[in-house]
């Protein structure tokens, strides 16, 4: 289209490739590679096995794996219906008023997570509301830092979505809350997964805040992680990596399954 | 059940769409809004929905105030241009919505769908979801719809002007049935396009730039223009610039006989005659000019022809031997054919 | 209105007032009466001021490197498409759902002391030492920032791209406009909004980086974010640690205000 000559697309594509397989397949690769291996001192690494496997999917890798899913889960679950929640009364304010909402809640993205992990530190580590040292932090701060994700996309999929729909609900007698349930979140359907998608994939792969939170019985995965290559132990590290790599892909790929099934049937 | 507006006004940040609107669409009658896009037709439409506020004024339906109530407690049908059918429901399920919605007992709602979805010829493709439908069983289904609620007042929002030219006639004698089969229901039917207008309405509702600019029967409208926007938006028309004498008008230094008994003498004014009025030859009323450009449409020939200042189109039936440009022709129009209008824009 | 209540009452609870708490306990140093002591310590500090410096030079200069990068890759995928080129666009949503930490994570493995590039350079010349030993130094954070964030830099852009009409692209080349001139008065015009938009996200982003950091592991590299985690968690330094983090609030949420009032000029 833009580049007509044969020799200077090559010549374009030679680039594209060069950068783009030493910065961006070569890492997630190196990373998959290190994971079957002992030693890694060559262009290849050496000493195959298994392992690293053996010891990333029992004991406490098991355990965080476990930890990082439920925190997940919950995480992108509370920050959906939040998200969702304040996207739809969003919608039903006026110009100001959604403006200052959508302000309020896309906050959390400018903030870093550190900061939250922080702020959720000093704020709940004393009565009335004592969760530190609890499971109950780490879902708290993962909610709050992704919450800002999920109303987002549901919000722009409610400013996409057609008001012909629910007028012509209102105009056969639906009530509000009859649109909204059999006619406005059906159709938003597809956006609402896509949005849980994205939290649950943010919250698995979340350190910061965590860092500053975790109780020692709930580690999650990327805490495991840097525990493992603090200590050196880079080989069975990759393969913890790999195994959250894997569970974040297998829960987007189910997501968008019931994405495709949603949208329009 | 009928629908009254009373000095209805709707302005959107400061802008009026719809000034001042007095209109009364009797129980069963179908009324057309016709206008250009951007005349307010669509507006006063959806202020009878609901969707929109009227800054001022009153929407009455069957005599009740309801402009204060929101949409879905007016029970109106609605059917607009880009249907909106619910993409995630069956079509029995999208025609079952209103009752399901009002609570319709469940034997009642499968009557009322079929007895709907038979009315609309849609009756084979209930389990169907909207995507497998053409834009035509799309728009069929979307009437059935809202048809199934039973409305006393059905809205149609420019219903067909998604559909390609030949289904847009096939559902226009389609609408015509629905109406006769279903004599009680009024209906307001917002459309830019005359055609539908004049095959489909009782009487016609012209609006332009917010306002209503005449209002009447088809064959009043078409024979009678109330004024020059009338006259060029329903069928088209010459015209013409003229001065008012006695007995008939000035227009290009000859005498043309019409009817002046509402004119003063003097006074500027504008002639209004349909192209297929004007005959080619010589009769009463002559004129003479030159042949500008000559058109062949099928069945007739359309000659612009150049008298005096101004262009006259004519409409006759296919000639054999049609004049060249730049001959010299001779029109005429019969009297009766002319009407005579307030002077407006053509007089620029 | 009322419905719009129950959403804001919960993020008041659980960010704006943690947050709120934060700046309070930033002027009150082991909870004596308010005061700027902790202000005036650690602005006075060398730490500090390194970290500041580093984090906002080490930002700029990654944002830079992904709009450069984001954009030239964005332009091949979308305009000299190759077999594959849908399969890379995927692929890099992919990326964008994965940890940051990963980056530098593969990178230990590639540029390490005993990486492979250290170790493919040693087995062939024999030397003692590699010649890649900058992993501990802000270039390996520059190289892992640039690798993580140009994909943030891309989605925008190929949604943009796939916008712009094609028409006007064969329009210019049939008036004789040459590639690098069609990239500069059509192209580049078309992708601004999306460039600033994503620019500013990332640059926010890696002004908030964490992880990233953490893994490099390198005592020499520190930025606000680190300092936070490292006088929070383990000085046990909370008046330093709110300090410090206000500053940073300040920073990202003013860039990030800014990022707002752009894209929304830009209508994306």
């Amino acid at each position: 289209m833009l580049v007509h000559s044969r020799g200077a697309r090559w010549a374009l594509w030679a680039v594209f490739l060069v950068l783009f397989l030493p910065l961006f397949a070569l890492p997630l690769l190196v990373v998959l590679g290190a994971s079957f291996a002992t030693h890694w001192s060559s262009v290849l690494p050496s000493g195959l096995t298994l392992a690293n496997y053996r010891s990333a999917t029992r004991g406490e890798a098991l355990q965080a794996l476990v930890t990082s899913l439920l925190t997940a889960t919950g995480a992108s679950l509370l920050a959906l219906a939040a998200g969702t929640w304040a996207a739809l009364a969003g919608a039903a304010l006026e110009k100001r008023g959604k403006r200052v909402l959508d302000a309020l809640f896309v906050l959390p993205v400018a903030v870093p997570s550190v900061v939250v992990g922080l702020s959720v530190l000093v704020a709940f580590s004393k009565p009335p509301l004592l969760l530190n040292g609890t499971r109950w932090i780490v879902i708290l701060a993962h909610t709050v830092l992704v919450t800002a994700f999920a109303h987002q996309s549901v919000s722009a999929a409610i400013t996409r979505l057609d008001p012909a729909y629910e007028q012509a609900a209102a105009s056969l007698g639906a009530r509000p809350s009859h649109v909204l349930w059999r006619v406005r979140l059906p159709l938003l359907l597809p956006s609402l997964t896509a949005a849980a998608g994205l939290c649950f994939a943010l919250s698995m792969g979340e350190l910061s805040a965590t860092m500053m939170l975790y109780p020692p019985d709930w580690t999650p995965l990327p805490v495991l992680i840097y525990a493992a290559t603090d200590r050196g132990a880079l080989f069975t590290g990759s393969a913890v990596a790999v195994v959250l790599m894997a569970a974040t892909l297998l829960v987007l790929f189910a997501v968008s399954r019931v994405r495709t099934r949603a949208s329009y049937r | 059940m009928s629908i009254r507006f009373d000095s209805v006004t709707v302005a959107y940040d400061g802008d009026l769409v719809l000034d001042s609107l007095d209109l009364t669409v009797e129980p069963g009658e179908v009324m057309a809004l016709l206008g250009p896009s951007g005349s307010g037709k669509t507006t006063a439409l959806r202020a009878v929905a609901g969707f929109v506020r009227p800054a001022s004024g009153r929407v009455f339906l069957g005599g009740r105030d309801v402009t204060d109530l929101p949409p879905y407690r007016r029970g109106i049908g609605m059917v607009v241009q880009q249907y909106a059918l619910f993409p995630h429901m069956r079509v029995d399920e999208n025609v079952a919505f209103g009752l399901k919605a009002r609570g319709t007992a469940r034997s009642e709602v499968r009557r009322r769908v079929g007895e709907a979805l038979e009315m609309t010829g849609m009756a084979g493709w209930a389990r169907r979801h909207p995507r497998e439908l053409s834009g035509g069983q799309q728009q069929r289904v979307a009437i059935a719809r809202a048809l199934a609620i039973r409305p006393d007042v059905l809205l149609l929002d420019e219903p067909l002007s998604a559909l390609d030219a030949q289904l847009r006639s096939g559902m226009l004698t389609e609408l015509a049935r629905l109406h006769r089969e279903l004599p009680e229901v009024s209906m307001l039917y917002v459309t830019h396009d005359q055609i539908e207008a004049l095959t489909l309405a009782d009487r016609i509702a012209v609006m332009d730039r917010a306002r209503l600019q005449a209002c009447g029967t088809p064959q009043e409208l078409y024979r009678a223009p109330a004024n020059e926007f009338t006259a060029s938006f329903v069928g088209g028309a010459n015209l013409l610039p003229v001065t008012v004498g006695s007995g008939g008008v000035e227009f290009a230094g000859a005498l043309v006989k019409v009817d002046t008994a509402e004119a003063v003498a003097g006074a500027r004014a504008t002639l209004c005659v349909r192209p297929h009025l004007v005959g080619l030859g010589a009769g009463p009323n002559q004129l003479t000019g030159v042949v500008r450009e000559i058109q062949w449409r099928g069945a007739t020939h359309r000659l612009y022809v150049k008298v005096g200042e101004h262009d006259v189109m004519a409409d006759v039936s296919e000639l054999r031997n049609p004049p060249r440009r730049g001959e010299e022709v001779t029109l005429h129009l019969a009297p009766d054919d002319a009407v005579l209008l307030p002077a407006g824009v053509s007089h620029g | 209105m009322v419905w719009a209540l129950p959403p804001v009452a919960l993020l008041t609870l659980f960010f704006l007032y943690p947050l709120a708490l934060v700046v309070q306990q930033s002027f009150r140093p082991d909870g004596g009466g308010p005061s700027i002591q902790p202000y005036t310590e650690v602005f006075a500090s060398q730490a500090f001021r390194q970290a500041l410096w580093t984090t906002v030079w080490l930002a700029l200069a990654s944002t830079a490197g992904c709009l450069a990068l984001g954009f030239l890759l964005a332009l091949v995928i979308a305009f000299v498409p190759f077999p594959g080129a849908k399969a890379v666009a995927r692929f890099v949503d992919v990326f964008l759902s994965f940890p940051s930490f990963l980056i530098t994570l593969a990178l230990l493995f590639v540029y390490g002391g005993v990486g492979m590039a250290n170790g493919a350079w040693t087995g062939l010349t024999g030397a003692a030492q590699g010649p890649f030993q900058f992993l501990n130094t802000p270039w390996g954070v520059l190289l892992a920032e640039i690798t993580y964030f140009t994909p943030f830099v891309m989605r925008p852009l190929l949604a943009a791209f796939s916008q712009l009409d094609t028409a006007q692209l064969e329009a210019a080349g049939s008036l004789g406009a040459r590639a690098p001139r069609i990239v500069r008065t059509v192209i580049l015009p078309e992708a601004l909004p999306a460039l600033a938009a994503g620019g500013s996200l990332v640059l926010v982003l890696c002004l908030n980086e964490f992880g990233i950091v953490l893994f490099t592991g390198a005592k020499g590299v520190t930025t606000l974010p680190m300092l936070v985690y490292g006088k929070a968690i383990l000085e046990s330094d909370y008046p330093g640690a709110c300090v410090v983090a206000v500053v940073n609030v300040l920073i990202s949420v003013g860039l990030y205000g800014l990022y707002r009032v752009v894209s929304r000029r830009a209508g994306a």
